[in-house]
């Protein structure tokens, strides 16, 4: 008996002076990742974002476009629908920056009205489906079992439905509307978030560093908010940067097919099929909407990258 | 094998009913259906007869027991805003056209996309690399859509070198009307291009960087034997399982480059009976084209242990 007692009481003394010298360095640690989040990380990433000169290039073409889209409007009070039949199919000039159409209507605020809907729908739908996508993508991964099993055939058979049968229903069910439209391209589109977080949280959880948070009792939002959130934040940023455009094409093409907002509402897609007949006569009236579209998603990908290389600390050695 | 094959069928019939009967009930929850329109303005007793002629007048659960049933014994039914049109009529006037227009698409962009992409990662930093790099950017920023639009005015219009519509029929289904099928084929080709240029110029890139690589240096082999015999069978890996999804994507056609060039597919069919509420004829795509979809999937998993021996499927 009494040797136990002594072997338990030296077990004891030894693990609480590891328990000492964990917490040591954690603390240690700890402040060398505070120094090191002070000095390092958010500045090498800015310099090294502003250092690639066409990335700033964009960068201010992506401000213009979007300044020109919501001020645009505001110093030039023409209304986008108003109708008038002396002012047909004019070419561009100073009065209409970019011309009217064929019912007298000005493009330029058109266009500028339309550019609102695109942004509307880069940033709306894209939150949407990032943030839906990586929630089940983590309920997935940390439930496991027969929830992960039904819940990944979930997403098959939502990746197995034509994406345009849920949108045209969902439009149909909500009306026509941005609202309903914005939720519509979000709810095809999370299915991508959801697979990747899933795998990459099934590789995180049976990290050393996760078990033990496990066994230190923390509670399981903030295993996620410290541990799995800052791990995924590289495979977020790839998926907004490629959501981004996909959902700006998938509003531009639904719209343009008549599938997606309705006129009088305004969006590059419907001004590219209106400026579709009139195609062969007064081709500005399709190209200035086509232009503006590249324009914008091109912008949105070279940012995207350049974000995605300045914040990924793979390429940030280099 | 044998068992895993069988458990996937056995999922696969699962997925399908279940598609079937969201797509049912989703169908179902529209206000309006295929008739409303043209019936709203007949009397009273002649819409009831139109209805009841077309079975739409039953309540939805016997409906969907109906449809159901009929599916199980593998009939989708007729159309009901074009009495007559059935599934099978559909897939033999509509799929040869978006297959053609399909294969066609990909036997121009995936080539190229697979050369620029072997370029790309061999001459890493060099001129043809950074061309290829704004290359794919530049024509991943552009929709489909988009180039079929500026094609069609000005290859078409401007130029009038090909027509701007149309698709050749009759005994020309599957071969010649050539001047009608390149500016669709090039508007559709052109996303692959981007694509697999960036797909296989990245995994060429993590070959490169692996350790088996430098072994093969190592022994004294030539440039030309390790590009072509260690880098370039693997890092075909990715290109290869993404290849079944691109197929079978293909060749169902396309809904955008249909509708710009009015080509008679499926891809536009498909529009079509969904904005008319045409419930079989929806039903039976979204159905024929998820059976399509999972099955691809799955060869796709088998392709994945065909090629690459480490990646083992279900392990018991």
């Amino acid at each position: 008996m009494a040797e136990s007692r002594i072997q338990q009481s030296e077990i004891f003394h030894f693990v609480s002076r590891n328990q000492h010298e964990l917490l040591a360095n954690q603390q240690h640690s700890q402040a060398n990742v505070s120094i090191h989040r002070k000095s390092g990380f958010g500045k090498t990433a800015i310099s090294k974002f502003l250092s690639e000169p066409i990335t700033v290039i964009w960068l201010i073409v992506l401000i213009l476009i979007v300044g020109a889209a919501i001020i645009g409007p505001l110093i030039i009070h023409y209304d986008p629908n108003h109708i008038d039949a002396a002012l047909q199919n004019q070419a561009p000039s100073f009065a209409h920056f970019f011309g009217t159409d064929k019912l007298g209507r000005d493009l330029f605020v058109r266009t500028c009205t339309g550019l609102q809907v695109s942004l509307l729908v880069a940033i709306v739908s894209t939150i949407l489906s990032i943030v839906f996508g990586t929630v089940y993508g983590v309920i997935m991964a940390v439930a496991g079992g027969w929830v992960d099993e039904v819940m990944m055939r979930i997403i098959e058979i939502f990746n197995s439905i034509p994406s345009l049968l849920i949108t045209m229903i969902l439009m149909a069910v909500l009306g026509n509307g941005i609202v309903a439209l914005l939720f519509a391209i979000a709810i095809t589109s999370w299915a991508d978030a959801a697979r990747q977080t899933r795998g990459l949280v099934m590789q995180l959880r049976n990290l050393d560093y996760v078990t033990a948070a496990k066994m230190l009792d923390t509670p399981f939002w903030r295993t996620t908010t410290r541990h799995f959130v800052p791990n995924m934040m590289s495979i977020l940023i790839l998926d907004i940067g490629q959501s981004i455009p996909d959902n700006i094409f998938a509003e531009a093409s639904l719209s343009f097919l008549g599938l997606g907002l309705q006129p009088p509402n305004t969006s590059l897609g419907i001004l590219i099929s209106v400026g579709q007949d009139q195609m062969l006569q007064h081709p500005y009236q399709l190209y200035v909407p086509i232009i503006v579209l590249i324009l914008l998603v091109l912008a949105f990908n070279i940012v995207g990258d350049g974000v995605r290389d300045a914040l990924d600390p793979k390429y940030q050695d280099k | 094998m044998l068992k895993m094959i069988l458990r996937r069928a056995v999922e696969l019939l699962i997925s399908l009913f279940l598609i079937a009967s969201a797509t049912f009930f989703l169908l179902a929850a529209i206000p309006g259906d295929a008739l409303s329109a043209q019936t709203n303005r007949l009397p009273e007793q002649a819409r009831k007869q139109v209805y009841k002629n077309s079975g739409l007048n039953k309540p939805v659960m016997t409906r969907y027991v109906i449809t159901m049933d009929n599916m199980v014994h593998g009939k989708f039914g007729e159309s009901i805003v074009t009495p007559g049109q059935t599934m099978t009529k559909v897939l033999k006037e509509k799929l040869p056209a978006s297959a053609r227009l399909g294969i066609q698409q990909m036997l121009f962009g995936i080539p190229l996309g697979l050369i620029m992409g072997v370029l790309a990662a061999i001459y890493k930093n060099h001129w043809i690399d950074r061309f290829v790099t704004v290359l794919s950017l530049l024509l991943m920023s552009v929709p489909s859509l988009v180039i079929g639009l500026l094609l069609q005015s000005y290859f078409g219009g401007k130029l009038g070198w090909f027509p701007i519509i149309g698709w050749p029929e009759g005994n020309q289904l599957w071969w010649g009307g050539w001047s009608y099928t390149i500016l669709p084929t090039l508007a559709g080709g052109i996303g692959y291009i981007a694509g697999y240029a960036r797909l296989l110029k990245n995994s060429m890139l993590d070959v490169l960087g692996s350790d088996y690589i430098q072994t093969a240096y190592a022994k004294g082999l030539s440039g030309r034997s390790v590009i072509l015999h260690h880098i370039i069978r693997n890092a075909f890996i990715p290109v290869t399982t993404s290849l079944p999804v691109s197929i079978a994507f293909g060749i169902t056609g396309s809904v955008f480059v249909e509708s710009i060039f009015v080509i008679p597919g499926v891809g536009q069919f498909f529009v079509q009976a969904l904005t008319n509420r045409d419930v079989p004829i929806v039903l039976g795509e979204t159905v024929l084209l998820a059976a399509l979809y999972i099955v691809t999937l799955f060869i796709t998993d088998i392709l994945y242990t065909v090629i690459d021996p480490r990646i083992k499927l279900y392990e018991s």
